[in-house]
């Protein structure tokens, strides 16, 4: 038995030698240089194939030639568009060449020439994972990974892993498909199972919280993870932090702590709060606005692990009266915004919300 | 000279009103535009009237509906038996198996062809339409189109400090009825449920409602909860949305009552069990019964049947007695598993998008097996 399978890899080992001597031999009998790539945006588009390299063809390209990747199986005719010329024709797949395979032209079902879309090199990098602070609520609704470039959809479940003591915990993340990516595939939003924090909920009463408070877990990210060119990360990324009590309080803002900058600098004031909040939604609910309303121009930073934003206005700050407003959507990391707790308990009655859509606070420069 | 001058301003008024007329003919009945849509992604699609395909720009934040003028009507499709549709797929479009993902699929009601979005690793949408065992592209290039952008923040989304944009908005679900065009959607940044009904043709105005759904399981504590998939139904006379949310509670809502604005508090008909993703609905009218079908991400394929739901008068909100059950509305788990997609090919057919135990990815239509809805 244990020969038959010694043999079977042999013979898998020796025909794929072969299949390699061939392309390889093919290429090197072709004139593989005459293709020319096409490049959009870094993403191989397109081969324009010269008139001279292919011969005469009658009547439009598609009827006699196609486009293949090179496998070891039989070739089948890629889906795209032909334009000729008087000198080239042009292929243009459906979607674009894929880094790092070959790929070959037939005429006629003889094959003409071949072309090695050439690899990306830029690695792409795990760069953070919010929250970035060592100790989270036991409750911790979600997770941000930013990423250096573009990376590939779908697979977030295989590459990320969440381990307690080198064990690995699961059905602690939420599967979503589509999932949550921002337009440059570069931010994924990762959700923990909202049905296991949700206090009552039958996945809660099964299962638990995904984190339990008094454990140290890490969050590793595979290093297999491709980015949209194809290349893996360079690193795999661990994550490491500790589960205390569940937070069951909301942000309060009265509790804030507020630097203000002195006239004439165009230093920023720092706004301190008294535990991290969410990275997305700190960095898209704050803004200033000057006595007549007028927005102030400026960038914001988050510093001491989503503990405090910066604000730096464009100009000198005029002696005056300012107001910074925060949109009560703003949440913790639980998940509990300023006016409302993620699970709101209705037994007790509904409250009103004690804040409308902003909170305003006023600062004066002098 | 006044006669040709008569003459003259009647052929000048013939030919602004001839001009009119050809001009309207031009147009498409629902306010499209020839061109080229810039489509980011297609993470949904659905078929509104007239062959129209809705699709679902998750990246975009955008829906589009698109004149496929499939209009050749079918009355029984095509069987559909593709063993490895994605390797089929992806040798079709010159890369490996790993680098391809089927999105959604839907069948244009007329035509009977299966529209399926594929998307690549490197973020190109594909749409292919499946015919029998025939795999064709459909090119989204110089189309009638129209669309609308689903973003109700403001024009300015807050970026990073390297210009990227924070917010993401994706679409769970779309579908189409009654000159509606509605669509379940999921923000990174609250955990709650941004559900649309727009007028389609589209206009400026979005009417957007949205739900509020109260959990059986939890007769205490209360959250938002975002529709994963839904369908629409007829149930005893009266028009429902029927919704199942990421923990999979079986809610209703009356079409009715989904006014813009409102918060409209769900009839939740059953819990479905717990740790399972509800992936895809349809409604399906075989045999003198109707069917409401659903897909699980862990759990085989679930029907209900509609008159259990019209039975069912009651609402899930007391806590259910024991925990891991499944309470509300009877269902029958139907003997298949690992399905992705599920869509109505026709009357007594589904079309099913399978991962059989051997790991092979599969499409197939319920030609051979009728007793899935008998």
């Amino acid at each position: 038995m244990i020969f038959d399978r010694t043999k079977e890899v042999r013979l898998r080992v020796v025909c794929n030698l072969i299949f390699f001597v061939c392309l390889i031999l093919s290429s090197c009998s072709e004139k593989t240089s005459d293709i020319k790539i096409l490049w959009t945006d870094g993403k191989a588009t397109g081969i324009s194939i010269p008139r001279n390299s292919i011969g005469n063809i009658s009547g439009s390209p598609e009827q006699s030639m196609i486009v293949h990747l090179v496998t070891e199986q039989q070739p089948v005719a890629m889906m795209g568009n032909y334009k000729a010329t008087d000198d080239e024709i042009i292929f243009e797949p459906l979607i674009p060449f894929t880094r790092g395979m070959h790929y070959a032209v037939r005429v006629n079902d003889k094959q003409i020439s071949t072309i090695e879309i050439p690899a990306a090199h830029d690695l792409p990098a795990l760069i953070t994972v919010y929250p970035t602070g060592d100790t989270v609520p036991e409750n911790l609704l979600k997770i941000y990974l930013h990423f250096s470039k573009p990376m590939q959809e779908g697979v977030s479940a295989k590459y990320i892993t969440l381990l307690q003591n080198q064990d690995t915990v699961h059905g602690a993340f939420l599967d979503l498909q589509p999932e949550l990516w921002n337009e440059d595939r570069t931010l994924l939003t990762i959700w923990l199972d909202p049905g296991r924090i949700k206090r009552d909920l039958i996945p809660n009463k099964r299962l638990g919280t995904p984190l339990l408070k008094g454990n140290r877990y890490s969050v590793v990210v595979s290093n297999r993870w491709k980015d949209t060119q194809g290349l893996t990360l360079m690193r795999s990324f661990t994550k490491e932090f500790f589960v205390e009590d569940r937070d069951s309080i909301s942000p309060d803002p009265k509790r804030w702590k507020l630097h203000v900058p002195a006239s004439g600098s165009t230093e920023g004031f720092s706004l301190e709060f008294n535990a991290p909040l969410d990275y997305s939604l700190l960095m898209s609910t704050m803004s200033v606005v000057n006595e007549s309303g007028k927005k102030i121009d400026g960038r914001w930073q988050l510093g001491d692990e989503e503990e405090r934003m910066y604000f730096t206005p464009a100009q000198h700050w005029p002696v005056g009266h300012y107001v910074l407003q925060v949109e009560t959507r703003l949440e913790d990391l639980a998940g509990n915004n300023l006016n409302r707790l993620f699970d709101e308990d209705i037994s007790r009655g509904r409250k009103p919300s004690p804040m409308g859509a902003f909170v305003s606070i006023d600062f004066f420069v002098k | 000279m006044k006669k040709s001058i008569s003459f003259l301003l009647l052929a000048v008024v013939l030919g602004v009103v001839i001009m009119a007329f050809t001009d309207r003919s031009d147009k498409s009945p629902y306010g499209m535009t020839v061109g080229t849509p810039d489509i980011k992604s297609i993470t949904s699609l659905a078929f509104g009237p007239d062959a129209i395909l809705l699709i679902g720009d998750s990246k975009g934040a955008t829906v589009f509906a698109v004149d496929t003028k499939d209009m050749s009507k079918v009355e029984k499709g095509a069987a559909i038996d593709l063993k490895g549709i994605d390797q089929k797929i992806a040798s079709l479009l010159g890369t490996t198996l790993e680098n391809v993902a089927i999105q959604d699929m839907a069948v244009n009601p007329i035509s009977k062809k299966v529209y399926v979005a594929v998307q690549s690793a490197d973020g190109t949408p594909v749409l292919l339409t499946i015919e029998g065992d025939k795999i064709q592209p459909v090119s989204l290039k110089e189309v009638p189109f129209s669309s609308i952008a689903l973003n109700n923040a403001p024009a300015e989304d807050a970026k990073d400090q390297r210009g990227r944009p924070l917010r993401v908005s994706s679409i769970s679900d779309l579908a189409y009825a009654d000159g509606k065009v509605m669509v379940s959607g999921l923000s990174n940044q609250e955990f709650a449920s941004t559900f649309r009904s727009m007028s389609f043709p589209f206009t400026n105005k979005q009417d957007a409602a949205s739900l509020e759904i109260y959990h059986a399981a939890h007769g205490k504590y209360e959250t938002a909860s975002p529709i994963k998939t839904f369908t629409t139904a007829t149930i005893s006379g009266k028009k429902y949305l029927i919704a199942s949310y990421t923990c999979t509670p079986l809610v209703l809502f009356p079409l009715d009552e989904l006014k813009p604005g409102t918060h409209v508090k769900g009839r939740t008909v059953a819990e479905m069990g717990s740790g399972n993703q509800p992936l895809d609905m349809i409604t399906m009218n075989a045999n003198g019964k109707s069917y409401l079908i659903m897909a699980n991400s862990s759990r085989p394929v679930f029907r209900v049947n509609f008159k259990n739901i019209e039975a069912f008068q009651g609402s899930l909100t007391t806590p259910v007695e024991e925990n891991f059950a499944t309470e509300g509305v009877p269902f029958v788990n139907m003997p298949i598993t690992n399905v992705l997609q599920l869509d109505k090919m026709d009357e007594n057919r589904m079309v099913i998008l399978q991962r059989k135990s051997n790991g092979s990815l599969d499409l197939w239509t319920t030609d051979n097996a009728p007793w899935y809805l008998q």
